[in-house]
């Protein structure tokens, strides 16, 4: 490994390199202090429940350390990504297994885990084309793994759900570690991870203020199709704002291009929340998990971004050629 | 075309402390294999530093449910009975513990629940535990599962067996869920009760005939005489050691003792008759 790989993958003195990141860590710092002073006022001034008061605690809570979570490996190095996207894309795909009834299934299980284990050392070797290739040689290793236990009842359903659980939590998501190899990765990842935060966020502001027509009453009755285009709207400003600085100079510096990227993460962040909410819906639970207090289970955290990744790594790549081509590649393997 | 059925976990929706005290809890796969791990481990250090002997192993039922009744005098009482059964049911076998000693925090309570398999039983709580009970009475029943038991309550301080307790027979009462009474015997001199380390001390279990109490009715008087039966049956066990109903590894080291002289008597042989050509050549 030469210096520019590990200086890439471990060197945290260049965290602070790029504006929009100094921007965006200081705003996302602002805001979590200030969190505490207005959810008080609100309370003092009669404006939330006390219910209300103590969810907006506990979720304030679990904000500080999913931030640190978040924010901490982007600023350490990209191998730190690499690794915390495997974790997660782990710690989803077990909720998801742990809903569904798939997590009996122990050889699929394995798989997948050793999927994920692959993505990770894709990423960490900067080898897109083995990445790209495990979404085919893992689903085709699920509908194997588990012929020799000779019990075709159920087979369609395990292994369906072992590939929809690989693709959406390991695949999907594992796309933030490939785009980790970016020499501009920091402000790109804390674009798209902002982006796709605050569009939830929109989404449910916006919705509560004018409420309306139900956007998809039976999947997820609380969202409406005036929050839905708020976020739209607001995201996209977001984005392009964000875009202009972090992608000045290329050929994704124009508004146009911009305002397609904003609408693809906001539509797509959309789109991956109501497919986990179908997917809750279906199984009759109201979350995936307990662990992060206020928000559910890590599924219920993330569900916007398990379908983002991919659309915007492509998109880019699209616009201004494969992403990270710039650094050395093959790291571990050579070649 | 069948429909689709998702079963979801039954401890889904329980944080990881709860999940860890609950009768709901399920293995998954990291457990499985941290469990498979641990239970090698064990076997081999008993095998090796205890000489553990298991007599009787043909009375082990071939399928779960069925629930182990031991005497205790040590902590490893517990890895004892559990490495003399299949790895494959190292998900199944859940050893009865205490719960305010081995659920008391959260690591030990971790420890407890991921790598032991065990299941609290709140000491002291009169009416929450019968509740308990019949919680554990269930999962034994739907989920096929592998109690040990220690109906004692806790360790002999002094190494003899004391009075049972008759709670745990209400998981089996009115049940054809068989019955196994086991004995311990070099555990408490292995490992005493305030000892820290592990002696090398030989252990021999033995395992005795499953019994069954689907007759018995389950109240209290059917309870007691369940307690009072079992506690006959791991006393008679106590005369039962024979040299011929040896544990399996034992065996396993006889035919390789076998194997060792066979091989050399025919080398011998061979030999022999070697020399006996070359002396004939001329």
């Amino acid at each position: 490994m030469n210096s520019t790989a590990w200086q890439h993958l471990f060197g945290w003195r260049t965290a602070f390199d790029h504006p929009v990141t100094v921007c965006a860590v200081t705003g996302i710092l602002a805001a979590l202090a200030l969190a505490p002073l207005v959810i008080h006022a609100l309370s003092r001034l009669n404006v939330i429940s006390p219910q209300l008061h103590e969810e907006l605690w506990r979720r304030w809570k679990s904000w500080l350390w999913l931030t640190a979570a978040m924010v901490g490996p982007i600023l350490l190095g990209a191998a730190w990504v690499m690794i915390a996207v495997a974790v997660l894309s782990w710690f989803c795909f077990q909720e998801f297994a742990r809903a569904t009834g798939l997590f009996r299934e122990f050889p699929i299980v394995a798989v997948v885990l050793v999927g994920i284990f692959a993505l990770g050392i894709a990423n960490v070797d900067h080898y897109d084309r083995m990445y790209f290739s495990l979404a085919a040689l893992t689903s085709g290793v699920i509908a194997m793994v588990t012929l020799p236990e000779n019990r075709p009842q159920g087979y369609l359903q395990r292994v369906s759900l072992g590939i929809l659980g690989f693709l959406l939590f390991g695949y999907s998501i594992g796309y933030l570690g490939l785009m980790a190899n970016d020499s501009h990765y920091r402000p790109l990842l804390i674009l798209v991870l902002l982006s796709v935060e605050l569009n939830d966020i929109f989404a449910y502001c916006v919705g509560k203020i004018f409420g309306g027509r139900k956007l998809l009453s039976n999947i997820s009755p609380g969202k409406t199709v005036a929050g839905s285009l708020g976020a739209l709207v607001l995201t996209t400003a977001l984005v392009t704002g964000m875009g202009k600085s972090i992608f000045a100079g290329t050929a994704m510096g124009n508004d146009f291009s911009l305002l397609k990227l904003g609408l693809l993460i906001s539509l797509l962040g959309q789109l991956g929340d109501l497919i986990l909410s179908a997917i809750k819906r279906d199984l009759g639970v109201k979350d995936l998990g307990v662990c992060i207090a206020g928000h559910g289970g890590w599924l219920d955290r993330f569900d916007s971004l398990v379908l983002v990744p991919p659309a915007v790594y492509h998109f880019l790549s699209y616009e201004l050629g494969p992403l990270g081509q710039n650094q050395p590649m093959r790291i571990l393997t050579g070649g | 075309m069948n429909d689709w059925r998702y079963l979801s976990a039954r401890d889904l929706g329980l944080q990881t402390k709860e999940r860890h005290c609950s009768p709901l809890r399920e293995s998954d796969l990291t457990s499985n294999v941290l469990r498979l791990g641990w239970l090698m481990t064990v076997r081999t250090i008993l095998k090796c530093w205890n000489r553990l002997e298991i007599c009787g192993l043909e009375n082990l039922p071939a399928q779960p449910p069925f629930v182990i009744v031991a005497n205790h005098s040590s902590h490893l009482d517990t890895v004892v009975l559990a490495s003399a059964l299949s790895a494959r049911w190292r998900d199944q076998v859940s050893p009865l513990a205490a719960g305010d000693y081995f659920f008391a925090t959260p690591p030990l309570a971790g420890f407890s629940a991921v790598i032991l398999n065990a299941l609290p039983v709140w000491r002291n709580r009169r009416g929450g535990q019968r509740h308990e009970l019949g919680d554990l009475r269930g999962r034994l029943i739907n989920q096929q599962a592998i109690y040990i038991v220690f109906p004692e309550g806790s360790r002999s301080r002094d190494g003899q067996l004391h009075e049972f307790k008759s709670g745990f027979a209400t998981l089996v009462a009115g049940t054809a869920i068989p019955v196994l009474p086991c004995r311990l015997s070099g555990s408490f001199a292995a490992m005493p009760p305030e000892a820290r380390a592990v002696r090398p001390r030989k252990i021999v279990l033995q395992i005795g005939a499953p019994m069954t109490f689907e007759t018995v009715a389950n109240h209290a008087a059917g309870w007691r005489r369940i307690a009072a039966v079992a506690r006959e049956e791991v006393i008679a066990l106590s005369a039962c050691e024979s040299p011929a109903r040896k544990f399996h590894t034992r065996r396993r080291s006889d035919k390789l003792l076998l194997t060792v002289r066979f091989t050399r008597l025919w080398l011998r042989r061979r030999l022999r008759g070697l020399a006996g050509l070359g002396g004939a050549l001329p």
